[in-house]
């Protein structure tokens, strides 16, 4: 083994990284498997995850950083005191600092992305989601072992964490541009929304660039040299313009993001999200009676569709649109074919209290429940005791009446229910 | 002329901590041989021998170390690489081998792993090697220290109390590997006791003032010169001869101190 490579061993000791690092890991694991979305495999959600990993880590590696550096002064008499370059001892232990942060942090990647994998991830990738976290990390690093040097006392790293720490826990995402400085402060990204990839972009150069800047101006500082006055301007002037283009942003760090759904297409055509495709065989199931029910409507659908949260839900063309929790919730698909149910009617108000109680009863018919606990009335009597395909022929008659809540307790006779009976139209589905 | 000679030069050199002065503006050197520094604990010799070891900066004059002056960035970095130092608690480094301390210095130094062994070999410590430092014990640990502080044949050694904490025998051991380990070694102790007996001059620290003990104990300690122009916070920017600022009066010894160094 090299020289170089003993004193990195006794170093890497020294600075307790053996402990460090799988105790970082474990903390960004932890952090990270919190913020994921269960159920949902969205790419810009993994990194999201990863980066609020790094709120925690941060801090955490700033604070560990500032106390190796508190207890390396105390070898300053062999270190300083050196033919080698005065800041030699100094970036030996940011190298290794910065090594264990980068270990432990591709580990919680390494987690992140098995896990998004795992679940066939959907959504555009971002490289730059990575490097991003990584070298917030590193800044903090820095900054963090930087403080321990300048201030060489017990309570620099308590002083160190004191303020790191509120700094990646306060910011609120989208409320202000400061929450996009690293360690960045993102929401969850809804569906059918992405990372804008200039932000990531810019928050890699301003981390970058901060860290060069510092390491510079200590190197720089340590060893009173002057050249390293211009590489130390050009590294400011990098984090400056990345400053401005955060500030910019107005905070807003995503944007509408289109993307090619996954569908199902028997016995209804059905399509989803793709980072939501494990809802589809739900999904559909539900949505068939429904279909099978307006089929010869003027409502009636042979193709569900979900939405953006942004967009409403409507029934129209032969489409159904619907929303979709994000975490798919137990019940998302019952919630779904309520909204197709809520599609179909008119916010007119309705005619009398009897029309109100007439669309519960169809309603309750829809949606496969049981028929709402009511005055027994003969019209309900009536439409209790008919057959699925007498009341689908009824409801082709009555579309309308159903619609706009007019329904009588005349529209629960006539001919109409009679003639229908056992008939198919349509279409779509035809049966349960 | 002692100022061709000397390996440490100061002219109007004072040094504050905490507020107040450890040294007073005052003009010395040190040439070759063994000097020792006397003082109580507080006294702030630790202090003045860190400042000797270019880890500290003085606070008013000039301080030239091995006919460099510390002021300016390249003399610091030209001199840097010829002292050695070994302060008084080095054992922050325990958890080490003393064989890993030695390379650990010996990195820095610039120097290669025969020189390593060379040390080792040199300070009777090949069997130590692989012994931690904080199982050693306290005569072998020093020497490890030593080892480490010397690795790189230093022009210039400054020990810091290296016999506290060892018995005479372990004591009388040691003081002729410290005699050799440079040209110039500067120790420090509590007590003038300890270091007249085997130093080739001994100072005394007390009151922010040093004076210079006669050898061997007789007479009266004889203040060094305070600069009459240095004030505090000013820089001279040369260095005059010391010979007329060096006074051989022999005087008595001063009270024996008992504290560690600052």
């Amino acid at each position: 083994m090299s020289e170089f490579g003993r004193v990195l061993r006794v170093e890497a000791r020294r600075s307790a990284l053996l402990v460090a690092v799988p105790a970082l890991a474990g903390a960004g694991v932890i952090a990270a498997w919190l913020s994921l979305v269960p159920g949902v495999a969205y790419w810009d959600n993994s990194v999201v995850a990863l980066l609020n990993a790094v709120l925690l880590l941060g801090p955490v590696a700033a604070a560990l950083s500032a106390w190796a550096a508190v207890r390396e002064r105390n070898l300053d008499y062999l270190r300083d005191l050196t033919a080698r370059s005065p800041a030699t001892a100094a970036l030996l232990d940011l190298l290794l600092l910065a090594a264990g942060a980068l270990i432990a942090y591709t580990a919680v990647t390494a987690v992140v992305v098995t896990s998004t994998l795992a679940r066939a991830g959907a959504g555009p990738l971002h490289p730059l989601g990575v490097p991003v976290g990584a070298s917030a990390l590193v800044l903090h690093v820095v900054a963090g072992y930087l403080a321990g040097r300048v201030a060489p006392r017990p309570a620099t790293p308590v002083a160190v964490l004191a303020l790191s720490w509120p700094w990646a826990m306060l910011r609120e995402p989208g409320r202000s541009w400061l929450s996009l400085l690293p360690p960045p402060a993102f929401g969850r990204v809804a569906l059918f929304t992405g990372l804008r990839p200039g932000v990531l972009a810019d928050q890699l150069v301003w981390a970058a660039g901060l860290t060069a800047a510092l390491v510079l101006a200590y190197a720089g500082w340590t060893n009173r040299r002057a050249f390293v006055a211009v590489p130390l301007a050009v590294a400011l002037a990098v984090t400056a313009v990345a400053t401005v283009r955060l500030a910019s942003t107005g905070g807003r760090a995503v944007q509408a993001a289109p993307v090619a759904p996954a569908c199902r297409e028997w016995p209804l055509t059905v399509c989803v999200h793709p980072a939501q495709r494990a809802a589809l065989p739900t999904l559909t199931a539900a949505a068939v009676p429904l279909a099978a029910r307006l089929n010869g409507t003027p409502a009636g659908f042979t193709r569900v569709e979900q939405r953006p949260l942004t967009e409403p839900t409507v029934v129209a063309g032969g489409v159904a649109t619907v929303h979709l929790d994000e975490e798919l919730a137990p019940g998302y698909q019952t919630r779904a074919v309520r909204q197709i149910r809520d599609g179909l009617v008119t916010a007119r108000a309705c005619a009398s209290p009897a029309a109100v109680r007439y669309r519960a009863l169809v309603d309750a018919w829809l949606l496969g429940e049981p028929p709402p606990q009511a005055p027994a009335t003969a019209a309900a009597r009536r439409f209790g005791g008919w057959s699925e395909d007498r009341r689908r022929a009824w409801l082709r008659v009555h579309f309308a009446a159903y619609r706009d809540c007019a329904l009588r307790a005349s529209s629960f006779t006539g001919p109409a229910a009679g003639r229908h009976k056992g008939g198919k139209h349509g279409s779509g589905p035809s049966s349960a | 002329m002692i100022a061709g000679n000397s390996a440490i030069v100061a002219t109007g050199m004072g040094v504050r901590r905490g507020g107040r002065w450890l040294l007073r503006p005052v003009a010395f050197g040190m040439a070759e041989g063994v000097i020792g520094i006397a003082g109580p604990p507080g006294a702030g010799k630790s202090t003045l021998l860190a400042t000797f070891a270019t880890l500290r900066r003085p606070q008013a004059g000039v301080l030239e170390i091995l006919g460099h002056d510390t002021g300016n960035s390249a003399g610091l970095r030209a001199v840097r690489g010829r002292i050695g130092y070994l302060p008084g608690r080095f054992c922050w480094a325990e958890t080490m081998t003393a064989g890993e301390f030695i390379g650990y210095a010996a990195y820095y130094k610039g120097m290669r792993a025969a020189d390593v062994d060379q040390a080792l070999e040199r300070l009777g410590l090949t069997e130590s090697a692989g012994t931690e430092l904080s199982l050693l014990p306290p005569d072998v640990r020093l020497r490890a220290g030593l080892a480490a502080t010397c690795v790189h044949a230093p022009a210039l050694v400054l020990l810091d109390e290296p016999l506290n904490g060892l018995g005479d025998a372990a004591a009388a051991e040691t003081i002729p590997v410290l005699r050799s380990l440079a040209p110039t070694v500067v120790v420090t102790a509590g007590s003038a006791a300890e270091l007249t007996p085997w130093c080739d001059r001994v100072l005394a620290l007390e009151g922010g003032r040093l004076a210079e003990l006669p050898p061997h104990g007789a007479g009266r300690p004889v203040p060094l010169p305070a600069a009459p122009d240095a004030a505090p916070g000013r820089r001279r920017p040369s260095v005059r001869p010391l010979a007329a600022l060096l006074p051989r009066i022999v005087l008595g010894r001063m009270a024996a101190g008992s504290g560690a160094g600052v």
